[in-house]
């Protein structure tokens, strides 16, 4: 069924550009953004034809997520000109930028939660059609006509119970289809998504993809924000390449290679391979029997070595993320024990795992690591302050900038110095903040889930330089992970979850991601994405 | 989510747990009606002669002002900020229009008298909404400031005394009445005509919050106002709004104020800003806002005017009243975080 979407959809893509020689749907011309000092976009020129796929790539940063919010309105541009349909455009502001068709999916979705999926969906439109003046009539049939068929369009339920739903209460996935409902609703013409799969599914994805190109039948654009390269050149289309807040490139994702893509967006060679070369398990650390929470995992056995990389993975439902949350404290487990160097822990609060040397960076760093208002400093001495008291108990402050800039300069955070808050710095680096924190407290286990969700491909090569080289020096890492690529480059063995049990653990280095999926249940069933994947290989 | 099976008896227990509360989550309206059932079971119980409609009338009576003040702060807190200057706009108007009334116009009849406390009372909200947008400070802060500054002005430049010479308008105004009975210890009891302006400023805030565009953008904005914001939402213009609508209803319940009890006095009204402001949370909406309904502020108000005003029945001292009411609010705190947590 898949296939012959895709090849309808390439049937059309043909059709439209080739149909009239006419002016493209959006076109920037030697854009510039400056924001204070900072010259974010430096002459971006860009176009966008209707009923393509384009996919803006860049390290985090090089100005992608700048000039997304140029294009919907949100930030007006310090230089350059925005033409639609070959107009100029003055004064261009979100209601403008919608009233045009130009549509943008935000990684945050925004969606009102406190709202229904109808009021979600449908507002927007009103708004428009008021001109943002807001002593307007509700107009309460317009709303349920527009959300029944943009859900439908989704493929979500139409029925008065779901558009009446308060967001809030909706899984992420089906708020990402909301948000998409929402954008489409409309008379969209564009749609920008940004980072649209990092909280979804296999299964979701090819959802999300398949609504995508039923948008490019009806000669919508669509153009994708995303670090997964994989799934670009899946999906197809163009690939527009940002560095530094210019446009380096522009061209057929089908034919340009990962490695080439890596090079344009981060200007230096990126390792492809394996980060980590295999070695035989040492003395047992971190032991795991019989381990269980209700609702969540069970009969868990696990034993990590000093100096090993242990991935584990699985489905969403896998119980991974409990499993994860049990062994640093935040959820404990109610069955089974965990023994650290042959002594048995007992992990009911964080407090205990950390005291017991156990790292664990959370997989949603911005709401459960990361104090984001707080400067660096405070973000990486927070696990040792104990250990920076002065001889008043007080806190030696000298010696807490000391650290903190040992842990910048070790795990190269790019960030003017440590007294910049962690909020204004891009998601790789905020994420290296959070694993600086840990290994300031020199733990013997680390936890990391999710490392990399949302990081680009350069921060993603630090990190993990990072993580192989803490194994190195004798430290015990578990990564949790649906990032399949990144635990088969960097774990030594990987442990697959189904069902709340652990499946199978297999070695790294001789297993694909091919059998992986399989091992985790996920289907393979007409499943283009892996396809592509396999030929990758 | 997993196939397991394991205590299926005890999950079963939890499971109806979990939906009793999701269904409250969806219901807030629910607690305030089961605590009105409470008191009013409690109360009837041990002293039958709760149960007259003069109590009702009362009740009804002593409503309007805070229900007036409830529905004002329902907005704001609707549009996610919190709002305590109200009565010392109500303090100032009525004290001002009702000073200005006596010494220059002492015949003016009760409508333009309303139209002064409302226009008066917009005019101090839109002062609220300024400085909320300009300061772009939390605009508890902001009312904080104001409440003082409002009762301030009102005590130097306009008096400190109280009279009773009210214009005859608004003496008129207080004493209609819309029905009269006799309750049985032979006093007359009277339903006075003001309690339908409650009515139709809660008729009126349900049809702007549930009916107009400015109403789904208060509730928009106080959901996530960067969000709002970027979904094209004039947030500024929904907080002038929010505040001078919260204004306008504190104007017109202090004239109200001064037609029911009959004189004008400046340090009315000051101190009873946290009871409405309980009554509102009472009545489901959430202080961090975004949430709230008219029906569920009108039950809160109604809730907290019965504590008030019926425990004395039941020989519970006036001084057990207030400790009755903050347990009533703990309790909606407990249940309201518990619902949160879905």
């Amino acid at each position: 069924m898949a296939g012959s979407e895709t090849q309808e959809a390439q049937d059309n893509v043909v059709e439209f550009p080739a149909s009239e020689a006419q002016a493209p749907f959006l076109e920037v011309r030697n854009l510039h953004k400056r924001f204070g000092g900072v010259h974010a976009l430096r002459g971006v020129d860009m176009k966008i034809e209707p009923g393509q796929i384009y996919h803006l790539l860049g390290e985090n940063g090089c100005g992608k997520s700048t000039l997304i919010k140029v294009i919907s309105g949100a930030h007006p541009q310090s230089e350059g000109q925005l033409l639609i349909d070959g107009t100029a455009q003055q004064e261009f502001d979100p209601i403008r930028a919608l009233a045009a068709g130009i549509e943008t999916v935000y990684q945050d979705l925004s969606l009102l939660p406190n709202l229904s999926v109808a009021e979600n969906i449908g507002l927007s439109q009103q708004l428009v059609q008021s001109n943002g003046r807001l002593f307007r009539w509700l107009k309460p049939g317009q709303l349920r006509r527009t959300a029944r068929k943009a859900l439908e369009a989704v493929e979500l339920p139409t029925d008065a119970k779901f558009r009446k739903t308060e967001v809030s209460r909706l899984p992420i996935a089906t708020r990402q289809l909301v948000a998409i409902a929402r954008a489409i609703a409309g008379k969209a013409r564009f749609v920008i998504m940004d980072e649209p799969t990092t909280a979804l599914t296999r299964f979701e994805v090819e959802n999300l993809i398949s609504v995508v190109r039923k948008l490019q039948r009806e000669g919508v654009a669509v153009l994708f924000v995303t670090h997964k390269l994989d799934e670009c050149k899946a999906i197809g289309g163009r690939a527009l390449v940002m560095r530094d807040g210019e446009m380096v490139a522009d061209c057929d994702i089908g034919e340009i290679s990962k490695a080439r893509l890596g090079f344009l967006m981060t200007g230096r060679e990126l390792e492809e391979g394996r980060y980590r070369e295999a070695r035989a398990a040492q003395t047992p650390l971190l032991e795991v029997r019989g381990l269980g929470r209700r609702g969540g995992f069970r009969d868990v056995d696990l034993t990590l070595a000093r100096g090993e990389i242990l991935g584990v993975t699985g489905l969403l439902d896998s119980g991974r993320n409990e499993l994860a949350k049990a062994l640093a404290g935040v959820a404990p487990a109610d069955t089974g024990a965990i023994t650290m160097a042959g002594k048995a822990l007992h992990l009911a609060v964080p407090n205990d795992a950390s005291q017991a040397g156990i790292g664990y960076v959370p997989e949603d760093r911005l709401t459960e690591g990361l104090f984001l208002e707080k400067p660096i400093l405070d973000n990486t001495v927070m696990g040792i302050l104990d250990r920076l008291r002065n001889r008043f108990g007080l806190l030696d402050k000298r010696r807490a900038v000391e650290e903190a800039e040992r842990m910048s300069r070790e795990l190269q955070i790019v960030a003017p110095d440590v007294s910049a808050p962690v909020k204004s710095l891009s998601g790789g680096n905020q994420q290296r903040v959070l694993i600086g924190r840990w290994l300031a407290t020199a733990p013997q286990v680390l936890i990391l889930h999710g490392p990399t969700v949302g990081v680009d491909v350069g921060s993603k090569d630090t990190i993990y330089r990072i993580i192989q080289a803490q194994a190195e020096a004798g430290m015990g890492v578990l990564i949790i992970s649906d990032d399949l690529p990144e635990l088969l480059q960097n774990c030594d063995r990987i442990a697959v979850m189904q069902k709340g049990r652990i499946k199978a653990v297999v070695p790294a280095d001789e297993i694909t991601q091919d059998r992986l999926y399989v091992e985790m249940g996920a289907s393979l069933k007409g499943d283009e994405l892996n396809a592509s994947e396999g030929a990758q290989a | 989510m997993t196939d397991t099976t394991f205590g299926t008896a005890s999950r079963d227990r939890e499971n109806r747990f979990t939906q009793a509360i999701e269904w409250l989550a969806r219901n807030p309206i629910a607690f305030p009606v089961l605590l009105i059932c409470l008191v009013c079971l409690v109360v009837g119980a041990i002293n039958p002669s709760f149960w007259q409609v003069a109590n009702l009338f009362d009740i009804l009576r002593a409503s309007v002002v805070r229900g007036l003040f409830a529905l004002g702060v329902l907005t704001v807190l609707a549009a996610g900020g919190l709002e305590v200057s109200f009565a010392s706009i109500a303090a100032l108007v009525m004290y001002s229009v009702t000073k200005f009334v006596v010494n220059y116009a002492p015949d003016l009849g009760i409508l333009p008298i309303l139209v002064m406390g409302a226009a008066g009372g917009t005019l101090c909200g839109m002062l609220n909404g300024m400085l909320v947008n300009w300061l772009k400070a939390p605009a508890l802060i902001v009312t904080i400031g104001t409440q003082y500054a409002f009762r301030g002005i009102v005590l130097t430049f306009i008096g400190t005394s109280l009279f009773m010479n009210i214009p005859v308008s608004m003496d008129a105004f207080g004493q209609v009445n819309l029905m009269t009975i006799t309750n049985s210890s032979e006093f007359e009891v009277k339903l006075p005509a003001y309690v339908l302006i409650l009515v139709v400023a809660a008729c009126v805030t349900w049809v702007i919050l549930n009916r107009t565009l400015i109403g789904r953008a208060i509730y928009a904005v106080g959901g996530k106002p960067e969000i709002a914001e970027r979904l094209g939402f004039r947030v500024p213009r929904v907080q002038l709004f929010v505040f001078s609508f919260a204004g306008m209803l504190a104007g017109i319940a202090g004239i109200l104020h001064v037609s029911a009890n009959r004189l004008a006095n400046p340090f009315d009204l000051a101190g009873s800003e946290l009871a409405v402001i309980a009554a509102v949370v009472l009545g489901g909406a959430r202080i961090t806002g975004g949430a709230g309904t008219v029906g569920g502020t009108m039950l809160g108000v109604l809730l907290i005017t019965l504590v008030n005003n019926v425990l004395v029945l039941v020989g519970i001292p006036s001084t057990w009243q207030t400790a009755i009411l903050g347990g009533f609010i703990l309790f909606a705190g407990l249940f309201f975080t518990l619902t949160e947590k879905k």
